[in-house]
């Protein structure tokens, strides 16, 4: 049978309706499967007023077979396989006939008793529970009551359409009582209809200038997009958190375009991407690298035959870039570095001083991680960058789009003629934001990027902020996933834990808890974010933990040797040296540390064992090193075949106390060499 | 359509909506949701329903007449409506063709905005209105006001009346917009947003305003004490404009504003749980 729900709401945010709507879907599908009624073809769609749900289910629940047990078989059936009186004693108070009563095998034994067949439910009636408990059910990032309503939602809920196959699924929710009916666009074609199923509700939506999927929209969007700027070769910048809001936003999508004044071109393209799109929801549009003096818009409407929704839009953006010239202009009135002592006024965090402080402290971050890094790099040009960092929040610009900190920075000392090398760190520093976003181009950008988000985290820490759950007010977590991204992404090959070192001196004496303290909650914080950016890369679990296993002081490391482990997985070797790991470390478990002594070593397999492992050694403690741990790996794998003729002639418990330890003392250099690329003794075989 | 003529059919609209039309408050606010009208009648459990206009002022946004939409006072035209109704956006759609706009030819969307005001303990949840990408409306579903859940669940309708006359009129420039058919808005305010933006800025005395301030937060204690809740309201907003002057002279340090903001805070939130448990 067809089912088909829609929920009729008032505009819910973009944000919240993809979310809602697999919710929905997943408890109708579960709530249906735990009451044995069969479910296809699942599908969503929506629009900020509607959450649709549709698919195919069962009519009824499959039938039930339940047995009812009476007396055991010897009481109820006499020498000659005749109904006692207490076999027809059972039948009676059960309504079963006599004949119907079988003998049942259970596990205490044989049974007289009945099978009875349980007619299934229609669906209907099981959905006229489960529909209002999904509903009500359902979680929003934000949630509102309304009227005299207790429930709560994403905001009001209008109307709901409920069908199974053709006929009304009765219930309500709040002061809503499903019905069989739907409006189409709320401002054009607010009329009723009652669709007869999916098609239909489709169909006939469309036709009163609603397209209930979100792909169809997305799809129609793009292409009036494609066409209103094929004539000017030209393409929109690329936003796509815009384009998903939008596809939400309309019903009936119409894109425009719509033009201004040449002359605000001069303000960066920041600026003006920016003002277009907040508060307007408007693109800009790109040739190639250059902005042009147009932008897209799409309304919720089946067309703009007059022109006044470009015209409106037009209006509005030339005030939005008025402002916007207004603030660069004021800004750039005064020299942009000479601003730097104003910075005493911002308070960063009250325990952790003014932002002049902060600036202070990353220079002497950047001027330490700036030597650290490879290239012949001045540290004098990420001590100014570093300078110049946090003076834009000072700028009117900022305070009017404070999503261009850090960007309009480097625009303004760019203005001033401060070097590439510098304004381009100060522009880029805030990236990445999240785990999508690129990292600083710039070697001083990724410099300039570390030191900023590690000034954050370990003054938190030192200062007690706690992160756990959805509670991260400084936005820690972001800021540890960005420092692990740059260096891996950039390939930077330096001890965290120096680093955290050197900041911590940096801050001085300010903080109650010990250096080590902080120091220990800041790794242990970053193996957290570690293991989470690689599993959201879609490495193994076990994996994970194998390659962070050795430690994380190096994070380029830590890399390396989770890229070096995944590499093995398809090898024939993988199942065969895990296991040895495995027995190795079995046989070690909760044993002291000795030493070897060669003069011990008296079996062939040992003193070959030893042999093999210290030629490996040699030679793979320089490839560990230079970070070659897939190399490293290969060559450790070599002792294989050694290990498994000592445990195959070898025994390791010898009842000479000093062979046994020598023989451990063995199997533990072993282990140490192998714990050094990974745990693989943590790896899950199947 | 002039600013007048826009008014009287707000008022006319909302009063056969069967509004109360109400005065505008006697004392600066920096929104029409901070008046008496709005704050204590969403608070208690009976139904209300009210409009009015409410000169609100921003002294920051200020900008001596030279910006053509920023003012450091506006109007809002402010509608209360409590329980909120369950066709309360057909009603609000209504009252834009009533004032000429024809909503077939234009983009009008319900774009997410949520509303929060620290000082008073209130935030709700709805949208900015926009049409043609001019915001014109703010639509609220209070939830909380003076730290109280708010039900049954009042809707605000908060109209900026110079934007939406810009719409009607087409204007680019506010000073441009005609208040009557002879007055215009560059007449009545011009001379007003110059010489304010300047006290705003530049002439305000710090020191007079910060021991006003505190004067007037110990004052509202007092009258806490005493139970006159409606005084002590009174001089709650007082203590609010203060602040948003002192804020406006740039004399308030981030640590200060937080500091200030909880200071008015926590006398509103005392003001609304005693008028809650007195009309309980």
């Amino acid at each position: 049978m067809e089912f088909l729900l829609e929920v009729n709401t008032e505009e819910m945010p973009g944000s919240h309706i993809k979310a809602a709507l697999e919710q929905l879907a997943l408890k109708i599908e579960e709530g249906l499967v735990s009451e044995n009624v069969h479910v296809s073809r699942l599908l969503t769609y929506g629009t900020c007023r509607r959450l649709v749900v549709t698919g195919s289910f069962a009519p009824e629940q499959e039938d039930r077979v339940e047995d009812v047990t009476g007396p055991p078989k010897a009481v109820a059936y006499d020498a000659d396989g005749k109904p006692t009186a207490a076999a027809i004693g059972f039948a009676k108070k059960h309504g079963i006939e006599l004949e119907s009563l079988v003998v049942l095998k259970t596990e205490r034994g044989e049974y007289a008793g009945a099978r009875k067949i349980i007619k299934g439910r229609p669906t209907r009636e099981i959905l006229e529970n489960l529909i209002p408990q999904a509903i009500l059910s359902l979680s929003f990032p934000k949630m509102m009551r309304w009227g005299e309503n207790q429930l709560r939602f994403s905001r009001p809920i209008k109307n709901i359409l409920c069908l199974c196959g053709e006929k009304t699924v009765n219930f309500s929710v709040g002061q809503v009582t499903s019905c069989d009916w739907t409006q189409g666009h709320k401002i054009f074609f607010p009329e009723k209809i009652s669709p007869k199923g999916l098609s239909e509700y489709k169909k006939s939506l469309a036709g009163l200038s609603v397209i209930v999927d979100p792909d169809q929209r997305k799809k129609i969007i793009r292409r009036q997009i494609g066409k209103k700027l094929s004539p000017l070769e030209a393409k929109i910048l690329p936003d796509d958190e815009l384009l998903e809001k939008l596809i939400y936003d309309v019903e009936s999508p119409y894109v425009f375009l719509g033009q201004f004044p040449g002359e605000y071109l001069k303000l960066p393209i920041e600026v003006l991407s920016t003002a277009m799109r907040e508060g307007q929801n408007l693109f800009s549009v790109i040739k190639g690298k250059k902005q042009l003096s147009y932008f897209i818009g799409v309304a919720d409407t089946p067309k703009d035959a007059k022109g006044l929704i470009r015209q409106g839009n037009e209006r509005v953006l030339r005030a939005r870039l008025e402002d916007a010239r207004f603030f660069w202009q004021q800004d750039l009135r005064i020299r942009f570095s000479r601003r730097y002592d104003d910075l005493d006024r911002i308070v960063y965090q009250e325990k952790l001083g003014s932002y002049h402080d902060k600036t202070q402290r990353l220079k002497k971050i950047c001027s330490y991680l700036a030597g650290k890094m490879d290239a012949k790099l001045k540290k004098k040009q990420a001590m100014e960058a570093a300078e110049l960092s946090k003076i834009d929040l000072l700028t009117d610009m900022v305070r009017e789009f404070p999503s261009l900190q850090g960007r309009m920075g480097g625009l303004y000392a760019k203005e001033e003629g401060i070097p590439f090398q510098v304004w381009k760190a100060v522009y880029e520093h805030y990236q990445p934001t999240s785990l999508e976003d690129a990292v600083p181009s710039t070697v001083n950008g990724a410099v300039l990027s570390i030191a900023d988000k590690l000034d954050s985290i370990v003054g938190a820490m030192g200062v007690g902020v706690e992160v756990s759950g959805s509670k991260d007010p400084f936005g820690l977590r972001r800021n540890a996933q960005g420092i692990c991204k740059i260096i891996i992404d950039k390939k930077l090959d330096f001890s965290l834990g120096r680093l955290l070192d050197k900041t911590l001196k940096v801050y001085g004496e300010i903080f109650d808890g010990s250096k080590a303290l902080i120091k220990k909650q800041c790794l242990d914080f970053f193996r957290g974010r570690l293991q989470h950016i690689y599993e959201h890369q879609g490495y193994r679990y076990d994996f994970v933990n194998a390659a962070l296993a050795p430690g994380i002081d190096n994070i380029y490391h830590t890399y390396l040797r989770l890229k070096a482990l995944d590499g093995l997985k398809e090898s024939a070797q993988f199942e065969p040296m895990i296991l040895i790991a495995k027995r190795v470390n079995n046989i070690l478990k909760d044993q002291p540390m000795y030493r070897v002594n060669s003069e011990l070593l008296y079996e062939k397999q040992e003193r070959e064992l030893h042999t093999t492992f210290s030629i490996i050694m040699d030679n793979v403690q320089a490839m560990i090193a230079r970070g070659e741990f897939a190399k490293a790996q290969r060559m450790v794998f070599r002792i294989k075949s050694s290990v498994n003729s000592f445990f195959d002639h070898v025994l390791v418990m010898a009842e000479d106390k000093r062979l046994k330890q020598n023989r451990l003392a063995l199997l533990q250099s072993i282990s140490k060499l192998l714990t050094q690329i990974a745990d693989y003794s943590q790896i899950v075989l199947d | 359509m002039s600013v007048q003529e826009l008014i009287m059919s707000l008022q006319r609209f909302w009063a056969d909506q069967g509004c109360y039309l109400a005065q505008p408050y006697d004392l600066e606010v920096g929104a029409g949701t901070m008046t008496p009208d709005t704050f204590f009648r969403v608070l208690d459990k009976r139904p209300w329903k009210v409009a009015y206009v409410q000169p609100s002022r921003r002294p920051t946004d200020g900008r001596f007449g030279e910006n053509p939409h920023r003012v450091q006072k506006h109007f809002q035209y402010q509608v209360i409506i409590k329980p909120s109704l369950a066709d309360i956006q057909d009603i609000y759609l209504e009252c834009l063709s009533a004032l000429g706009i024809s909503l077939r030819d234009h983009d009008l969307r319900f774009d997410e905005d949520n509303w929060e005001s620290p000082t008073v303990g209130a935030w709700g949840v709805g949208w900015q209105v926009l049409l043609d990408g001019l915001e014109i409306t703010q639509f609220t579903y209070f939830q909380q006001a003076g730290g109280v859940d708010l039900f049954p669940v009042p809707v605000e309708i908060t109209y900026g009346l110079e934007r939406l006359e810009m719409f009607l009129e087409g204007k680019e420039d506010i000073y441009d917009l005609k208040w009557s058919e002879d007055v215009s808005y560059r007449d009545l305010r011009f001379v007003e947003e110059k010489e304010f933006s300047a006290y705003n800025f530049d002439l305000a005395d710090i020191n007079m305003l910060r021991r006003s301030f505190n004067m007037n937060l110990k004052e509202g204690q007092r009258l806490i004490d005493k139970n006159a809740l409606l005084p002590a309201y009174d001089v709650c907003l007082k203590c609010s404009h203060l602040f948003n002057l002192l804020d406006s002279r740039g004399a308030i340090s981030v640590t200060e504003r937080v500091k200030m903001i909880a200071q008015i805070r926590a006398l509103v939130i005392q003001i609304a749980q005693k008028y809650v448990a007195r009309e309980a």
